[in-house]
């Protein structure tokens, strides 16, 4: 599935793929995100894990370009998202894709078309809209759906899956899309256990076929031991310790999860 | 939930080759089928591939129209009469919009099949159906026979009871509209949750207490902000009123159009379009601060329970219903309508006479051949005019949504300069008052505009339609993009997807079903609203009603009547089939 004439400058660059300088970011009043330094590398298989509302969707969002800082640098593929004129940004974001917890897919169309929509970034308004009314690339997408394990769903409407079904339709569309990194928001909050793990399988999976970088956060940590190399743990917006697995404590863990009394000293650091 | 695991695949099945393509024929090809063949009937019968339709001696009329646009007649004799009509309309669209709520309420507590499970427990427990069905679907049924009548007939009607009365203009408002909230809040009624009025039934509160302790408070803030909505069309309805006599700006705009003073006109219009544009912004406004995302009943009743919240303390909505009390007392005091002419000897004379001179009903002379045809007619008309609303609505719409083209919108993800900002606003502004213009003046006044160009018949009648419904329709539409979960979207603009194709495949595909039905649902107003364009002749079944009323032929009047109503139900069916068979 790998295309020729990929901008193959974006996937041997030497630096990490990801990089973020003292990032704080801010919603109003909220601070999400505070003094951030983070690197990730080309082929790592890194785990987000902490409380909710620890920022770890922010830290996801900050990653593919959807938000950008309110303080400090975010680099990814070398480039600082903030310095980019929209044109480049897509350029950029080609290289990023993200499933996320609610899957969001457009569930009135037919698998096919949210599979293809990993197109979007290369193909022409015409080819995209003509591929509306006559599915085009209907082989790839196939291809897709077979690797996530639902060939048969190729034209069934997708709110019509089960939600884990619907989880691997996003994976297909990522897949089609093919990009140097995944980002997957808690991707298996809202599927059960057993399919849950299957998700994860598949995504360590990509990760050692492909080499693609796989960043995924997680609300519980058993998943961050079982299938990831490295452990970021975020605790109020900020990194509370980033470790292979084998050197994070049941003591770090607690402690990421800690619940203090006194909500009114709680709020987020000013 | 059970479904959706027994489609869950188990693994390991090997995929055999593709799946085959699903063929192109299916429900919605058919009924795109359908739609095509309706549409090269309506053209037939409107005459396009035949006669001439385009009177060329009218043009310089319509650059005489245009002309005047920018000099309307602003001397400080004529402002007075303005400020009056304009007064009135309003005056006559608060009264109705009142009564009507009024009447809603009341009819929408007794049309509510709660109501009846409250009144008339359910006594076996094995009845498949409780006893309060059956009063349930007559008062159900009776609320479609004032529902189906335009305001206009009502009006034509009362006229020949009260005479030329403000009352006569406020019951032709509230009759029909009190019907429409009936239904209305009687569907928000059956839709709030039971639990709170189950548990006072069941510890033997009586039920009005009940329901005054439970399903009312809850429903309340849905009525209000529908009751804002109906104030809205009441406006309009007040305007279109105006052409059967009943004073204001339709009746001004009326006949400045008849005595060729465009001047004058102009100022009225521009009168209409502020009355009409402050209004909508205001209940659109309070709406927003009510929480109800929409202004028509089909999301009022999914999004209501989940967005619905008062906010009490809101300056917002405490304002606003200050300032709905002050212009109700107003009101009434400036029209000083004549109930006590409803109880009158005399009234229940003339009301006695005109149904002695309604039944029975008589056919015309040419049979139910002309009835039929006339019909057709209506049907043809009501078609096109909906195809054109709805062709030109939905692209007028997406820059007339607040979340499309500014920064920070579907189609300007970019933190654009100043540039995009302005040309996003300039189009904002130039969609949304197209739209306001197009709803604002009344559909028999664009209809005789139209004759300036083209001969009478039914396409003058279906642009005038057309025009009318896209000015409601492009707004609706722009709610439903404005309400749209953008969350789907951030998703494919996260991965790099450029505007245009996040449009395609991220706000098309979402938006279009809703489009969709609220055209269908429009088409239902749309098919009363026929008879308005007729008054002018222009057509249809209208055009011989008006003959009728206006020669007394009262059963002639029922005949037609009944054949509308058939229409009317036809026409019912086939939407809410369609609407069904789409989703």
């Amino acid at each position: 599935m790998t295309r020729p004439g990929d901008p193959s400058g974006f996937r041997t660059c030497a630096g990490p793929i990801f990089e973020l300088k003292n990032v704080d970011r801010r919603f109003g009043d909220l601070q999400a995100l505070t003094d951030v330094n983070l690197r990730i590398w080309p082929g790592e298989r890194v785990a987000l894990v902490g409380p909710s509302g620890a920022g770890k969707t922010t830290l996801i969002n900050l990653l593919n370009g959807s938000l950008l800082p309110s303080r400090g640098e975010v680099r990814v593929l070398g480039h600082n998202l903030a310095r980019l004129n929209p044109r480049a940004l897509r350029q950029v974001q080609r290289q990023i894709g993200t499933v996320y917890q609610q899957f969001y897919l457009v569930d009135n169309l037919r698998v096919i078309h949210n599979v293809n929509a990993g197109h979007l970034g290369r193909w022409s308004f015409l080819k995209a809209a003509w591929s509306l009314l006559r599915p085009l690339e209907v082989e790839t997408a196939a291809q897709a759906l077979a690797q996530v394990g639902i060939p048969e769903k190729l034209y069934a409407r997708t709110d019509q899956l089960s939600g884990g079904q619907q989880q691997r339709v996003a994976l297909a569309r990522v897949l089609v899309q093919d990009p140097a990194a995944i980002l997957a928001d808690e991707p298996i909050s809202n599927v059960d256990p057993e399919r849950g793990r299957e998700i994860m399988d598949l995504l360590r999976r990509l990760n050692r076929q492909t080499g693609k970088t796989l960043v995924v956060s997680l609300h519980a940590i058993e998943f961050a031991y079982s299938h990831c190399r490295r452990i970021v743990g975020l605790r109020r917006g900020r990194i509370l310790f980033d470790a292979p697995p084998s050197k994070v404590s049941p003591e770090m863990v607690a402690a990421l999860y800690r619940i203090e009394g006194g909500r009114g000293e709680d709020g987020p650091v000013p | 939930m059970a479904r959706s695991l027994d489609l869950e695949s188990k693994g390991g099945r090997a995929p055999v080759g593709l799946p085959s393509r699903p063929s192109p024929l299916n429900r919605r090809s058919l009924w795109g089928l359908v739609f095509g063949v309706a549409i090269v009937w309506s053209l037939t019968q409107a005459g396009m591939f035949g006669r001439d339709v385009i009177n060329e001696g009218g043009w310089p009329l319509v650059v005489r129209f245009l002309q005047a646009s920018v000099r309307p007649d602003l001397s400080p004799e004529f402002l007075p009469l303005v400020l009056k009509a304009t007064l009135v309309t309003l005056a006559y669209a608060v009264c109705g919009a009142a009564l009507s709520t009024l009447l809603g309420f009341v009819g929408g507590i007794l049309t509510s099949e709660v109501w009846w499970q409250a009144v008339i427990p359910r006594r076996s427990k094995g009845g498949r159906f409780g006893d309060h069905r059956a009063p349930w679907l007559i008062l159900r049924a009776g609320l479609t026979l004032p529902r189906a009548i335009h305001e206009i007939i009502w009006g034509l009607f009362f006229v020949n009871v009260l005479g030329l009365v403000p009352l006569t203009a406020i019951l032709a408002i509230a009759i029909p509209f009190g019907a429409i909230t009936a239904k209305v809040f009687s569907e928000i009624l059956d839709e709030t949750p039971r639990r709170p009025l189950n548990a006072l039934l069941n510890s033997g509160v009586s039920p009005l207490k009940a329901l005054t302790y439970s399903l009312l408070p809850q429903a309340f803030t849905n009525l209000l902000s529908y009751a804002f909505y109906r104030l809205e069309c009441s406006i309009r309805a007040a305007a279109v009123l105006g052409i059967i006599g009943a004073g204001g700006l339709g009746y001004e705009i009326f006949l400045s159009l008849q005595s060729l003073r465009y001047e004058q006109m102009w100022t009225l219009f521009f009168a209409l379009f502020l009355l009409s544009g402050l209004t909508d912004f205001w209940s659109g406004l309070l709406r927003r601060r009510l929480g109800a995302a929409s202004r028509l009943e089909l999301n009022l009743l999914k999004r209501g329970r989940r967005k619905m919240q008062a906010h009490r303390r809101d300056p917002v909505v405490n304002g606003s219903l200050a300032v709905a009390v002050g212009l109700l007392v107003f009101s009434f005091w400036y029209l000083r309508p004549d109930f006590t002419q409803l109880l009158a000897p005399r009234t229940a004379q003339l009301l006695a006479g005109v149904i002695r001179d309604s039944f029975p009903p008589r056919f015309e002379a040419g049979g139910m051949g002309e009835l039929f045809a006339l019909s057709a007619q209506t049907l043809a008309m009501s078609i096109l005019a909906m195809t054109g609303a709805g062709l030109l609505g939905i692209p007028l719409s997406f820059p007339a949504a607040r979340n499309f083209l500014l920064p920070g919108g579907i189609l300007n993800p970019g933190h654009g300069g100043r540039g995009r900002r302005l040309w996003g606003t300039g189009l904002l502004l130039a969609t949304r008052t197209l739209l306001l213009v197009a709803r604002a003046i009344p559909a028999p006044i664009w209809a005789l505009i139209l004759l300036f160009v083209l001969f009478p018949g039914l396409l003058p009648g279906a642009i005038a339609l057309g025009l009318y419904t896209l000015g409601i329709l492009g707004r609706l539409m722009a709610e439903v993009t404005e309400n749209l979960d953008d969350r789907p979207l951030r998703a494919l603009k996260a991965q790099g997807a450029p505007g245009p194709q996040v449009f395609l495949y991220g706000v098309l595909p979402r938006t279009l079903p809703g489009f969709v039905a609220y055209v269908l649902y429009r088409w239902e107003a749309c098919i009363r609203a026929t008879v308005i364009v007729g008054l002018v002749g222009a057509g249809g079944m209208g055009r011989l009603l008006t003959e009728q009323l206006s020669s007394f032929d009262y059963r002639g009047v029922v005949a037609t009547l009944i054949f509308f109503l058939g229409l009317t139900l036809l026409v019912d069916l086939t939407s809410a089939s369609v609407r069904r068979g789409l989703r």
